[in-house]
């Protein structure tokens, strides 16, 4: 993958290869402290927080398997901070949460450690982490009806210095704990978040020592700009094509009464080697918590573009050179303008962006783009909270990851079935069964993936997840806002669009009682909810899959019969009973001549 | 006269070290034979025999131990030739091993398909049980409908299976009930119990781990029985002891209880004969350990002396594969060896393995019906393999079968057949550069700050190439080189672990329930030692671990008890101090004044085996000789005479310079142009790049 085209690099080829990976090497073993010593599971099991070493002159350099919409921003929060402490120095700390100075949303908190190498400030390592809670004025980090950041409620720290000559100010704790949710459960996560930044610190230094402070800074600009030349060169493989597109959000009662439309204007032009998306013709920001940040705008619309190139692209600084998202001051998916609330900026309309930039890619040719993932982030994933009856009542709160969510399928591959939302790319972990129902008062009836779930094509979107749970002896709060139960994630170039999600009560009498997009679920002990994702879209006509794939899929039960026959025009025969499922191979070819014609 | 023998069974080869009294060891070599493995060790001892001028048989006849390593399950997961296998969980969770952990590699990169599960959904039942954290039963277990399931798995021609119920770590009972029902409805079909095997929190690794262990049944207990009746069946009454994942050896009869130990345990235990070679010649700590046999190039890593382990060990791709469950030596595989198959393919492209042309055929050369060209058929035509003077001319090769079949290349891509024979070298070694790669740099390790310990019997042909294109200045290839796993278990120890669960936190803490539970793993400890120095192994280390967590933590740690027992504050004190070190050294803070909870103990018994010392020689000033001239063809100086010297005549001191090739009885030494070999002290060879 590596060629140097520079004509006099001072870094050869296979140096700048080993020096990249070792910097990842780092990434990975902060993100692994933070893992291993969280105390929340939003943290120490889904890996919601993602780790990034920032270079010298704040760019994004390494970010290993980090969350995209996590990492890229953390550059320009680092600007700031330098603006706040112009002095800063060896052994100070920051905690940023700021959205309008750089961050995602407010429920991500940022440590950011300043590297020094005999006096020289080298490099920035930053670890953000999704919070259990940060005392807004409803028990959840994701607060669709928050009017404004006042009615939002969130502790903010703009650039705020937490630690000095390695000590935590305790003014800053001591405040944190007064406001914060379960507060040791904080104080831990914060704990854990230091360490992984402490730790990303002496592994940097170990890493100047070895090759200098001299050659370190010339390999951050090498560095950044082979990931700019990759991309440049991913670019110019595409198709020339400009395309006017647009998707939409749910309504949201009673926040958005109706649907919200969000243009796109993509450009690819491979003469330049960039790729342009406009969101400047777009609505003035809400007064809810949906408003993006000048970051997650930007950083979803580049994410969309990245998943449809054809190369392997290191999300740093340099890579994002090559992609221009132009936005607008006081555009709801923009740059918010002060004090609406960007309370769920990192998912919704992020994860509108992103399935419409990559469903545009495949309009522009065969074998390009994807179709749409799951929109639906269902009550599985959402935010609980209540008292533990097995713990003398201790009160508890979390982000659960129990959802799974399929993703579009491709042009040569079918959808993940645990790709979670567009923002989450695959990349989250998946709660246990067992942890969850350790940690709280909850039992999970099932969790499973549905038959028939998906968007059907000659690639098909990846199932939908079902997830049964309820209380256990004890009253249980969810509060979550999600897209996808009017919209289904669409299929491309003839794919099929995939089935709506939802959310529902089921009383101990059996009676269901559906939730609207934003929930405020109270569940009495005996109640259950049953949370349903969406599959992702399909790519292609199904009468074009190949028949073992069909098959495979009946034999499994992703796929049933009926919809074998009818949508992809293949004749199961055979019993599951005895293992001895086949296809009538000369009724399918009738079947699926028919299926043709009829289109 | 008493002997240790060391065996290792791999695709192609089975290799036998046979280690005297005064730790000198004697490599044999054979085919290995599938139909019965037996015979192929039969063989390859013979073949040692007859370099100690005696026989096979007087061999096993004054052995007292036996160390057995087989990379039969390995092959058998990754090429999908395990049992049919069910899996049988809690109602309401099928999909435990689709799902996985999450997570992928390559941040964008969406258009990946994700491996199949280990067990498909329609070998999966969901049985109607439910067990709560707490372990209380929520739902009894429906013993009619699992009864049901259990009498239609006959129908589906079903040869194991696998029982991993949500919960049955904090009660057993529903999966000791379905094991029972098994045992009367399906007398025949081999199965495991996730809490028996793996009795870890966690539904997925715990349900992975039993999956693959129960897969493994049928095939794996078989192999082993037979190996056992035929060594008794030759009059052998030593012990038997088989290589597991970890580097270590457990003994034949555990092993069959839980085969999926077996899994990786070839090449885990080539660093554990790293170690000994490489410090033997002082030749330092950081080591990279390639092995090349018929089939596979595995590498694994030592920094610092230690092996490296991987807690997650995946098969076939991290996060989206086969996950093993349990900590094993980190080990990267690919399919490249001497038999790696040579193919031109649909756009023109020469490309070597990963197919491989195994024991049988094996390759064109062997005349044994391959016509496929092989890596090992373009060393013959390179003339770095003498076809007369094959593993000590015990094997005659073709020339006329290799040239045959290299030339089924040669003309399609026009280039000679000295250059298709050098492209096909080269770009098998490509391969395995790649996942040196894999393992160091994108570890962020510099293999140029390695010593390379290369085994293998085929590891001479291009060692030296590779090195270069790594930067690694110094090989050492050890004379046993044709059989590093098997070395390694000539210096591996027994290692067995004993473990309990017992909830307690430092604020009230139980000392009575959990002196009870390291007396319980002390007792157990104690009777496998007795059991043990019954068999006059009298050497051991005792260690005891505790797995604990600041209150509500996610993850627990192990860390070492620092005192034997704990029954006072005192003594609590001293643990939890160790404790909030451990965790500031590894995650660089600590919460003095944070509970922290017990949860698992553990004791691990280490006997130390007697193992062979690595005899040293002094330097000799005698003068090399060279036994005879090859014409062999280097890509730098076209066809060109190149001495070839006989391994055993080669004394510490002596030096050869490249081009040279040096013949062992088990493998050929290549030396390049512009590199060198010397000969050390304990007779290895050491290849200055």
């Amino acid at each position: 993958m590596l060629q140097n085209k520079d004509t006099n690099p001072k870094i050869n080829a296979v140096e700048l290869a080993i020096m990249a990976n070792r910097m990842d090497a780092v990434v990975r073993e902060m993100t692994n402290t933070m893992l291993l010593a969280a105390k929340s599971s939003v943290l120490g099991i889904a890996r919601d927080f993602s780790c990034a070493i920032i270079s010298h002159d704040d760019q994004v350099l390494a970010t290993a398997e980090a969350l995209p919409i996590h990492v890229l921003g953390m550059d320009s929060q680092f600007s700031y901070i330098r603006k706040y402490h112009p002095d800063f120095k060896e052994g100070d700390a920051f905690l940023d949460n700021d959205p309008y100075a750089g961050s995602s949303h407010a429920a991500d908190h940022t440590t950011l450690v300043p590297v020094f190498y005999d006096g020289v400030h080298c490099f920035t390592v930053g670890v953000k982490a999704h919070q259990a809670d940060t005392g807004n004025s409803l028990p959840t980090t994701y607060m669709a009806t928050a009017t404004d950041v006042y009615n939002e409620g969130s502790l903010i720290f703009p650039g705020v210095k937490i630690q000095e000559n390695y000590k935590d100010n305790q003014d800053i704790v001591r405040m944190c704990k007064k406001r914060i949710r379960v507060p040791d459960q904080w104080f831990g996560d914060y704990l854990a978040a230091i360490g992984s930044a402490r730790i990303g610190e002496r592994s940097c230094k170990e890493i100047i020592k070895k090759y200098g402070v001299e050659k370190i800074i010339q390999f951050q600009k090498e560095w950044l700009d082979y990931s700019e030349r990759l991309t440049a060169d991913a670019i110019k493989k595409m198709p020339k094509g400009k395309l006017k597109t647009k998707g939409w959000h749910d309504p949201m009662d009673p926040i958005l009464p109706d649907r919200i439309y969000v243009n796109l204007d993509l450009d690819i032009d491979p003469d330049k080697a960039k790729v342009t998306v406009d969101l400047r013709d777009n609505i003035d920001c809400i007064d809810a918590g949906l408003n993006l940040t000048e970051a997650t705008a930007t950083m979803a619309a580049a994410q969309g573009v990245f998943h449809c190139l054809k190369e392997d692209i290191p999300a740093n600084s340099g890579s994002l050179r090559r992609i221009e998202v132009l936005l607008r001051e006081g555009c709801l998916v923009g740059i918010p303008k002060f004090p609406h609330s960007c309370s769920m900026g990192t998912t919704n309309f992020t994860d509108v962006i992103i399935n419409t930039t990559m469903s545009s890619f495949a309009e522009l040719g065969e074998g390009l783009g994807f179709a749409h993932g799951n929109y639906c982030n269902t009550a599985a994933s959402g935010v609980a909270s209540g008292t533990d009856p097995r713990r003398g009542s201790e009160p508890f709160v979390n982000q659960m990851f129990m959802m799974g969510g399929g993703g579009g399928a491709s042009a040569t591959t079918d959808g993940m079935h645990y790709y979670f939302v567009p923002v989450g790319a695959g990349l989250l972990y998946r709660d246990s069964v067992e942890i969850n129902e350790q940690r709280f008062p909850i039992m999970i009836k099932s969790m499973k993936l549905l038959e028939d779930s998906m968007g059907h094509g000659r690639r098909r979107g990846g199932p939908a997840t079902e997830v049964i749970m309820g209380p256990r002896g004890s009253k249980m709060k969810i509060l979550h806002a999600c897209n996808g139960l009017e919209t289904a994630p669409k299929g491309v170039r003839g794919g099929t669009e995939s089935k709506l999600g939802e959310n529902v009560r089921i009383a101990p009498d059996g009676s269901e009682h559906p939730y609207p997009a934003v929930m405020n679920i109270d569940l009495e002990p005996g109640d259950l909810l049953r949370s349903r994702d969406q599959g992702g879209g399909g790519y292609g006509e199904a009468t074009e899959r190949e028949i073992e794939r069909v098959l495979k899929d009946v034999k499994n039960k992703f796929i049933s019969k009926e919809i074998a026959l009818t949508v992809y025009g293949v004749v199961i025969i055979g019993s599951e009973k005895n293992d001895s499922l086949d296809v009538d191979i000369k009724a399918t070819e009738k079947k699926r001549s028919e299926i043709r014609k009829k289109n | 006269m008493k002997y240790r023998i060391a065996v290792d069974t791999g695709g192609t080869f089975t290799d036998v070290v046979v280690a005297d009294e005064k730790g000198f060891l004697t490599v044999g070599k054979s085919l290995t034979t599938l139909d019965r493995y037996y015979n192929g060790f039969k063989a390859a001892l013979d073949n040692a025999a007859l370099s100690l001028n005696t026989s096979g048989e007087h061999l096993i006849d004054n052995c007292e131990v036996l160390i057995y390593g087989t990379t039969r399950s390995t092959n058998a997961i990754v090429e999908n030739k395990v049992a049919k296998t069910a899996l049988l969980v809690t109602e309401g969770f099928p999909d435990i091993l689709t799902y996985r952990h999450g997570g992928k590699q390559g941040v964008f990169d969406l258009a990946v398909e994700l491996p199949d599960p280990y067990i498909p959904r329609r070998l999966t039942f969901e049985v109607p049980e439910r067990i709560n954290a707490e372990g209380e039963i929520e739902l009894e277990l429906n013993t009619n409908k699992t009864e049901e399931i259990i009498n239609n798995l006959k129908n589906m021609d079903i040869e194991a299976v696998a029982v991993s119920l949500l919960w049955s770590i904090s009660n057993p009972a529903h999966e000791v009930k379905v094991g029972e029902l098994l045992k009367k409805l399906t007398p025949d079909i081999p199965f495991t119990l996730s809490h028996k095997l793996n009795p870890i929190i966690r539904e997925f690794p715990r349900t992975s781990s039993t999956a693959m262990d129960a897969s493994l049944k049928p095939l794996m207990q078989q192999h082993l029985r037979d190996l056992e009746e035929d060594l008794r069946g030759s009059n052998y009454k030593g012990e038997i002891l088989i290589s597991v994942c970890s580097g270590g050896v457990m003994h034949v009869q555990d092993v069959i209880e839980k085969p999926i130990y077996t899994v990786k345990s070839g090449p885990a235990m080539a660093p554990v004969a790293s170690i000994a070679y490489s410090s033997a010649d002082n030749l330092g700590d950081d080591i990279i350990v390639v092995d090349t046999g018929g089939t596979t190039f595995d590498v694994s890593l030592i920094r610092e002396g230690q092996i490296k382990y991987s807690r997650d060990t995946w098969l076939l791709g991290e996060w989206t594969g086969h996950l093993l469950g349990l900590s094993s030596v980190d080990i990267r595989s690919v399919g490249a060896g001497g038999g790696s198959i040579a193919w031109i393919d649909s756009g023109g492209l020469l490309r070597v393995g990963p197919q491989s042309s195994g024991a049988n055929p094996g390759p064109a050369c062997y005349n044994q019906g391959g016509t496929e060209p092989t890596v090992t058929d373009a060393a013959v035509m390179l003339g770095y393999i003498d076809p007369e003077h094959f593993l000590g001319s015990r094997m005659k090769l073709n020339q006329e079968a290799a040239k045959k079949a290299i030339q089924k290349i040669s003309k399609p891509l026009s280039l000679s057949i000295e250059e298709t024979a050098d492209a096909i070298i080269t770009l098998a070694g490509e391969n395995m550069i790649k996942s040196i790669h894999e393992i160091t740099v994108q570890d962020g390790v510099n293999p140029a700050e390695s010593i390379l310990v290369a085994g293998g019997g085929a590891a001479g042909l291009n060692i030296v190439p590779i090195a270069k294109s790594l930067g690694c200045k110094k090989i050492l290839i050890p004379r046993t080189a044709g059989a590093l796993s098997a070395c390694g278990g000539q210096y591996s120890n027994v290692v067995a672990e004993f473990s309990g669960s017992y909830y307690s936190h430092t604020e009230d803490f139980d000392y009575e329930g959990v002196d009870k539970t390291l007396n319980d793993i002390k007792s157990r400890l104690t009777e496998f030692k007795n059991y043990l120095q019954s068999k006059n192994i009298n050497e051991f280390d005792e260690e005891y671990f505790l797995s604990s967590r600041y209150l509500n933590q996610q993850w627990d740690m192990e860390i070492p008890l620092p005192v034997n027992e704990i029954k006072n504050a005192q003594q609590l004190q001293i643990v939890s101090k160790a404790f909030h070190d451990t965790h500031f050294q590894r995650y660089a803070v600590k919460e003095e004044d944070s509970i922290i909870e017990c949860m698992d103990w553990k004791g691990r018994l280490i006997a130390i085996l007697e193992k062979p010392t690595i005899p040293k020689i002094s330097v000799s000033d005698k003068k090399i000789e060279k036994n005879r001239e090859s014409e062999s063809y280097f890509s730098e100086t076209g066809k060109v005479a190149t001495p070839v010297y006989l391994g055993e005549r080669l004394l510490p001191g002596m030096v050869i310079n490249g081009p040279a090739i040096i013949e062992e009885p088990t493998t050929t030494v290549v030396i390049y142009p512009n590199s060198k070999a010397e000969i050390t002290e304990t007779r290895n060879y050491l290849i200055h790049v």
